[in-house]
């Protein structure tokens, strides 16, 4: 077993540690939310008169806002309560607080809404049943529209000797972080504080900022620990109301969603139609055609990121001469669209890598050599025009490979083995900054973020602030801050934290040890070492105690402080292949190749997944028994998207699994054994050559499912989860 | 509303608190009257395990109990599950096996494998007790550091 270090463990087993939900202050009231009832409506009354009549309670909606912010004005398209039609169920309509729970939600029950309900559009395919037609401009239902080519795709696939054409659906999934939303927030001498569970306090700030009209320097954002991210708490959810009523009660009030409205409220991934069209000839692809239709839900119109970052991953890592890519996302009467763990790119690799399946075996190719035949290598150009960096998975690729035959050797009847892999952009986001202290004994990190879990900030970022100054790691504290005293970072997501704040790390720690070693007389960088229970610092043959290098004013301060920040290279991408919208460059690609071996119930059609391997290019290790926890718990996430996890809506646009009894997420019973192999050597922007791994290892599985599944019992799955329904409808057919 | 104070005995304390009604549920009692919330709150319908105490030894999920119910038994939250060896036991091995990332789940996890392992035994197969722990969901570590956790806390009871 490699040995962990991670000084939350401690803390976290003996319960102490205080999340989103745990938060409580002295005299506060309990918020909650009124949703609509609908999915789309008008609304004629909120009437709050009831509510209010209740002994303590405080009720907001729409009209009491502008008063709430003194008059300040919000962005107009996202006001906290609509302004015009309800766009998503359980939209929230008014907010109430009140001294108990129990109390506030009777509050809630007990406001009297009148709406008049309208036509609701529920699902993806019955606003474009095939494809947008030329009127596709007049609908109310384009919140984007992307366009790319290179080459002439009709032509190329006119020619081609074979073309498969096929289309995927896949299924709406939520993160289903066991904490659900939650904060607390406190209004007063014209400061606006809001402690939240959340993956970006900086980005917690802007939003709220931006909704309620407010200056960003008047609102304070302190994390709390955070029980789960997965990309569902990036974003404001409750921070602007649960501000909002501890303004109107003039205490502080607590929100926090209950794990059914965590369901429908949550911002999470929804389904899609994906059209491939590939055409080979002589054993290489001469061409491919994408059409994306993505379910953004109720997403602001012009403001759609999906759909342009995900397109391009329905290109594949593969070399690509001639294709057109064209995606619309598409507006329904849901939540809006939010990133889940490698937003939609689990999804696109399932298309891509079941659909490359399918042209290599109509094409007489073995699917994998045909897969190592078009994979880029380093240095390759991207369809998107890219060049790629060291790049790690044709090596992958081939490790799978190996472990598939050595498994093969011994697999039963009607079991089968599946071979997937994926790519992905590490490094994304704006940058992030942090300060160095150095106290006579210890090492501060100091910064914006909260631990998410991943071990990328309190693993992360203190190990490479360890390795850097030499320090072991039990003298580097990382310490949390409010937005208020933290240096800027853009959020815990994108697999960007330890890369981008470990860079950063690296830039104010060879501030540090240069004055270090400036004061001991030596040119270039010190190092630290531990020194008689203190530390000291070496440069150029000479040794000092820290504490005599710091300054009278500095030993005040508690220590020698350094900044340091990162900031990424653009991206860019060819931009004579767009032909509408936006496309967006990655960064530091980074890929992974998994396999799978499976039983297949053929009555039920039920799938176990009896062993499961994966190869990762992770550029450098930064900390073994963390990168080993991030795949392990990646791929179950991933076995919950290709097996069992599908949000489903009623036709009035009302979600009809709520709760975790119904949308089922992988439980310890189901789990394979998982083999882990991590390949260095091929270096990316971050820290000692690292690349992100938060997202990764998500985005082959169920690629990797599907293919075992295909091997074991013939059935071409095309529609994601692989639910026992599908799988045996698929055998019926073949 | 009864008007007899709730009298419960957590983690070996005999705790009383007044105007508690008959509907509460053991887990509010215990996080927002006692102050214990070393208990999670996850979904309140029983479905993912994060609220699991030991009642009268036997891992039961808070959120569906009545504080009233269980006057008469001894209640053991994860803040008092070190006072039992096979608890500080459990916790260790969490902490070797690096069993937990966010930690959200990690109080309900190290309470139940608690109660299973005082109930069967280190001697129970290493499977029974893996599948009576597929009640506690986690969504960080794919399970397989939690595995190696309880195999530990197994090997080390021995």
């Amino acid at each position: 077993m490699t040995a962990v270090i991670r000084p939350d463990l401690g803390e976290k087993l003996a319960g102490r540690v205080v999340y989103g939900t745990d938060l409580e202050a002295p005299g506060m009231l309990w918020g909650a939310l009124v949703l609509s009832p609908v999915a789309a409506g008008r609304i004629v009354a909120v009437d709050l008169a009831a509510a209010r009549a209740r002994p303590g309670v405080v009720a907001i909606s729409a009209a009491d806002v502008p008063a709430l912010v003194g008059g300040a004005v919000g962005d107009a398209e996202r006001p906290p309560f609509p302004a015009g039609p309800i766009t998503y169920p359980a939209q929230p309509l008014a907010a109430i607080a009140a001294p108990t729970l129990e109390e506030a939600r009777a509050a809630a029950r007990a406001v009297r809404l009148e709406i008049e309900p309208a036509p609701v559009v529920a699902d993806l395919e019955s606003v474009f049943p095939d494809w947008p037609g030329p009127d596709v401009g007049a609908s109310p239902h384009v919140a984007g529209h992307v366009r790319a080519r290179r080459g002439d795709v009709d032509r190329a696939l006119a020619g081609a000797t074979t073309v498969v054409r096929e289309t995927y659906r896949t299924s709406g999934i939520h993160q289903v972080a066991l904490e659900p939303h939650a904060c607390l927030a406190e209004v007063g001498d014209g400061r606006w504080h809001v402690r939240s569970s959340t993956q970006s306090p900086f980005g917690v700030r802007e939003d709220t900022a931006s909704i309620l009209g407010l200056p960003e320097a008047s609102i304070v954002v302190d994390g709390a620990w955070v029980g789960g991210g997965f990309g569902g708490k990036g974003a404001s959810l409750l921070e602007p109301y649960a501000l909002l009523l501890a303004r109107a009660a003039g205490r502080p009030v607590r929100l926090a969603l209950s794990y059914r409205e965590e369901f429908l409220l949550g911002r999470s991934t929804l389904p899609a139609v994906i059209r491939l069209e590939t055409g080979v000839s002589d054993g290489r692809i001469v061409a491919r055609r994408v059409r994306l239709l993505l379910d953004v839900g109720a997403s602001l119109p012009g403001r759609d990121f999906a759909t342009g970052y995900s397109i391009g991953f329905l290109l594949g890592p593969y070399v690509t001469p001639t294709f057109e890519v064209e995606g619309y996302a598409v507006r329904t009467h849901k939540s809006p669209f939010g990133p889940h763990r490698a937003p939609f790119a689990p999804q696109c690799a399932f298309a891509v890598e079941s659909h490359l399946d399918e042209v290599a075996r109509a094409a007489g190719i073995d699917p994998v050599a045909f897969r190592a035949a078009h994979l880029w290598t380093t240095g390759a150009t991207t369809p998107l025009g890219q060049t790629v960096g060291p790049f790690g998975l044709p090596a992958a690729l081939e490790a799978a490979r190996e472990r598939a035959r050595a498994w093969r050797a011994t697999l039963p009847p009607g079991h089968g083995i599946g071979i997937g892999v994926g790519f992905w952009s590490t490094g994304t986001g704006a940058g992030g900054e942090v300060r160095l202290r150095l106290s006579p004994s210890e090492l501060t990190v100091e910064q914006g973020e909260r631990e998410i879990g991943s071990g990328s900030v309190v693993v992360g970022v203190a190990a490479v602030a360890a390795r850097r100054t030499g320090l072991p790691r039990g003298r580097i504290r990382v310490e949390y801050r409010p937005t208020s005293t933290a240096p800027f970072d853009s959020g815990v997501f994108g697999s960007r934290t330890t890369a981008v704040l470990g860079r950063a790390v690296d830039a104010a720690a060879a501030d540090l040890l240069g004055e270090l070693a400036r004061r001991l007389g030596a040119p270039g960088e010190a190092t630290l070492v531990e020194a008689g229970g203190d530390l000291a610092a070496e440069a150029g043959g000479a040794r000092r105690p820290v504490r005599e290098l710091l300054t009278g004013p500095e030993r005040e301060e508690g220590g020698l402080a350094a900044a340091g920040r990162h900031y990424g290279p653009e991206t860019s991408i060819d931009e004579s292949v767009v032909e509408a919208g936006t496309f967006y460059g990655y960064r530091d690609y980074t890929g992974a190749a998994h396999v799978a071996q499976v039983e297949v119930d053929r009555a039920t059609g039920a799938v176990r997944v009896e062993r499961y391997a994966a190869f990762h290019d992770v550029g450098a290790l930064v900390d073994r028994a963390s990168a080993q926890a991030q795949v392990e718990g990646g791929i179950v996430m991933g076995l919950g998207t290709a097996l069992t996890e599908e949000a489903i809506w009623s036709d009035d646009g009302r979600l009809a699994n709520p709760g975790l009894l119904d949308y089922r997420i992988p439980t310890l019973a189901e789990v394979p054994p998982i083999d882990v192999e991590f390949l260095e050597g091929f270096p990316g922007g971050g820290p000692f050559g690292a690349k992100g791994l938060g997202e990764p290892p998500i985005i082959p599985v169920p690629a990797t499912v599907a293919a075992a599944v295909r091997d074991a019992c013939g059935a071409h799955l095309t529609e994601l989860p692989l639910s026992p329904e599908r799988v045996a409808r698929a055998l019926k057919l073949a | 509303m009864s008007d007899r104070p709730l009298a419960l005995t957590v983690n070996g304390r005999p705790v009383s608190a007044p105007g508690v009604p008959d509907s509460e549920r053991l887990l509010d009692t215990l996080r927002w009257r006692l102050g214990l919330r070393g208990t999670k709150e996850g979904c309140r319908t029983g479905d993912c395990g994060a609220c699991t105490v030991l009642v009268a030894g036997r891992p039961t999920l808070s959120c569906l109990t009545l504080a009233r119910e269980v006057e008469q038994e001894a209640v053991v939250t994860i803040e008092g599950i070190d006072a039992d060896p096979v608890g500080q036991a459990v916790r260790d091995a969490f902490r070797d096996a690096g069993a937990l990332q966010c930690g959200y789940c990690t109080p309900g996890f190290v309470v139940a494998l608690t109660g299973l392992l005082k109930e069967a035994g280190s001697a129970a197969p290493a499977a029974a007790l893996l599948e009576d722990l597929g009640g506690n969901l986690c969504r960080c570590t794919g399970y397989a550091a939690i595995a190696r956790a309880a195999e530990l806390a197994r090997e080390r009871l021995r």
